[in-house]
């Protein structure tokens, strides 16, 4: 009992100190090795914690730089965009997409705003909007939205707050994968997460 | 042998059997006036208040079936088949609770079957210069495969009971040898109102169609918003070629209380609607760009005559928007402009509809059944779409409205819209695979109109 109380103190003083956790205890998983050195790099660089994902739907791997992955953007406000996309073309089951998006926003909570490109007025709309609920997932509470805007279009995302940020994963509602199986994949990917915080220098 | 076919797939569920199973108890019917003279007409129709509007309710069920005349002696076929729609008179009153039964007769019927008294009796459009039954046309958001159908008749039942609808089918298709069968479709209409859940959502995620999980729970529609506003319907005598004026019935008015029917079928992509326009986008491409702002999750909508659009208002929202909405669009056409005295002393106000609507979500894919599997691209499995049949005076009245859905407004203005892009209604969601237009005789003709002449 008094091993498992310095343990816990353990683990506090390394994460108040911005140690890199990479595991996530919920769900007894950790930022896979090839994946890990790409995502503390980006933690460093937004100087924020970051989601690591452990799981994404094969052949994605949230390996930064891996062939998978089309898009490694960050913002000047810190913000990011990460997104592997496997293609395929061809009839029936031959061809498909799986795209996953995941995303960052730190020290902002709110929404963001994107341009309705298919509007006239050009005005400013939710980047995420008609939200469905909500799951509780590996001790964190997503939203779920399912109308969303620019990378996300055609997308289902989850978004969730932590340490005063906003993040998202969203998947492509594409073949092979329909609505009601990129909702359990996003599920999946939700109870995988791992932090990554930032190193301290 | 392909009797026998279109025999078992008339009397076969099929996925439809789940609406007995869904739908509970049918929906309270009151009871019926005297049969009427017109045949598209249903009587007993509840209406219920939702949301604060007047909406109308439906049959659940719903089956139309296209046919060639087989018979050759047209008098004898005539008799035989009026004595097969009085037995089913005598058993069903023309109610929902009942059974609703309208035949509706092709230009290929009465150019090759009846053409000199069609000659004589055909009823004319006098707005259009044209005959009140055209042969279908591709509208300008149709793909160029929608196919232009050529049935001799369409035979639409209705009913809450599933029981009568496959006795009525067997009754005009198995006891009768006067037609070829060449396709059967199938669909429901489903409530849900005060919260219940409703018949699309539940059958499109037993069916595991594409998107079925993001239909609202109590959606009248695949499409989610209410469509059979009281407001949004024509009033009980409008649409008979007779009402508006618009119609010459010729020397006899031999199709008098006589409606002209459209019918097509198009397929609805869900996930689209759902995933790529949020709920405010789909209030604006439902209804209109400026719609007032609506509580989220809103499903049935006020339609009122008073706030009807015209040709102008179309545009001007255009021209301020980028964009129309599917209902303001086609009310440009579709609502009376002025007021209208018609022939009976009936004052039809400004803004009151005149199409009466008889459409239904569908799983048919595109059809439950045909005899050109091949020319109707008949695919396996389920299929989220629509059967849309409506009754409107004349054919043209119907082409109106529907290039009006495309943005070409009644009095020739053009917007410029490309065909099925986002801002175009929704008919970037849509795409029909079939028409035809029809022309139900009034009932006392509804069997092999004019072969007795």
């Amino acid at each position: 009992m008094r091993r498992l109380g310095v343990l816990v103190l353990g683990a506090f003083a390394l994460a108040g100190c911005g140690g890199n956790d990479a595991v996530n205890a919920a769900a007894k998983v950790r930022c896979p090795a090839k994946a890990a050195a790409g995502w503390q790099k980006l933690a460093n660089r937004v100087d924020a914690p970051v989601f690591c994902p452990s799981w994404l739907p094969d052949p994605l791997d949230g390996v930064i730089g891996s062939r998978w992955n089309n898009i490694n953007e960050v913002g000047r406000d810190r913000s990011y965009l990460l997104s592997w996309v496997w293609q395929e073309t061809g009839p029936g089951a031959a061809g498909g997409e799986k795209h996953v998006n995941l995303r960052g926003y730190p020290g902002r909570t709110r929404v963001p705003k994107c341009v309705n490109a298919d509007s006239k007025k050009r005005e400013l709309i939710p980047c995420f909007s008609d939200a469905a609920g909500t799951v509780r997932l590996g001790g964190r509470t997503a939203t779920v939205y399912n109308v969303n805007q620019d990378a996300d279009q055609w997308h289902v995302l989850y978004a969730w707050r932590y340490g005063g940020s906003l993040y998202t994963v969203s998947e492509h509602v594409a073949p092979p994968f329909g609505y009601r199986k990129v909702r359990q994949n996003l599920d999946r990917m939700l109870r995988n997460l791992v932090l990554v915080r930032p190193a301290t220098p | 042998m392909l009797a026998g076919a279109a025999a078992s797939a008339l009397a076969a569920g099929g996925i439809y059997e789940l609406v007995d199973q869904l739908s509970g108890a049918p929906p309270e019917r009151t009871v019926a006036p005297p049969r009427p003279d017109e045949q598209h007409l249903l009587d007993g129709v509840s209406v219920i208040v939702d949301n604060d509007v007047e909406v109308v309710i439906p049959p659940l069920h719903h089956q139309l079936v296209t046919a060639n005349v087989r018979a050759d002696d047209l008098r004898a076929a005539q008799r035989e088949l009026s004595d097969a729609l009085d037995e089913l008179d005598r058993r069903y009153e023309q109610t929902p609770a009942g059974l609703g039964v309208t035949l509706a007769w092709g230009l290929r019927y009465f150019e090759g079957r009846v053409p000199t008294a069609w000659r004589t009796h055909a009823p004319y459009d006098r707005r259009a210069g044209k005959p009140a039954l055209l042969p279908a046309v591709r509208f300008p958001s149709d793909p160029d495969e929608t196919l232009l159908e050529d049935n001799d008749v369409a035979i639409l039942l209705r009913s809450d009971s599933r029981d009568h609808l496959a006795h009525a089918a067997g009754v005009l298709f198995g006891d009768l040898d006067v037609f070829d069968v060449t396709s059967i479709r199938r669909g429901f209409v489903g409530g849900g109102f005060g919260g219940r859940r409703s018949l699309p959502k539940q059958i499109a995620m037993a069916a595991g169609v594409p998107g079925a999980d993001l239909i609202p729970t109590s959606a009248q529609l695949f499409l989610g918003f209410t469509s059979t506003q009281k407001d949004a319907l024509g009033p009980r005598l409008i649409a008979n070629h007779e009402t508006l004026g618009l119609v010459d019935l010729g020397p006899k008015h031999y199709f008098r209380q006589g409606t002209s029917m459209h019918v097509s079928h198009l397929f609805e992509d869900l996930e689209a609607w759902y995933l790529n326009f949020d709920f405010r986008e789909r209030v604006a491409t439902a209804f209109r760009p400026g719609q007032p702002e609506l509580r989220e999750g809103t499903l049935t909508v006020p339609q009122p005559r008073k706030r009807a659009d015209s040709p102008r208002g179309v545009e001007r929202e255009f021209q301020k928007q980028g964009r129309i909405g599917h209902s303001s669009a086609i009310q440009a056409s579709s609502r009376l402009q002025r007021d209208h005295v018609a022939t009976d002393g009936t004052v039809y106000k400004r803004g009151t509809a005149i199409p009466q609507r008889a459409d239904f979500n569908t799983l048919d894919n595109p059809f439950d059944w045909s005899s050109r599997r091949d020319v109707d691209q008949m695919q396996p499995g389920p299929r989220a779409g629509l059967h849309f049949v409506v009754f409107n005076p004349s054919s043209d009245d119907f082409h109106r409205n529907r290039r009006a859905m495309d943005g070409v407004l009644p009095d020739g203005t053009r917007l410029p819209l490309n065909a099925r892009e986002r801002n175009q209604g929704f008919n970037s969601v849509l795409r029909t695979t079939h028409r035809q237009n029809f022309l139900v005789p009034p009932r006392r003709h509804r069997s092999f109109p004019l072969a007795e002449l």
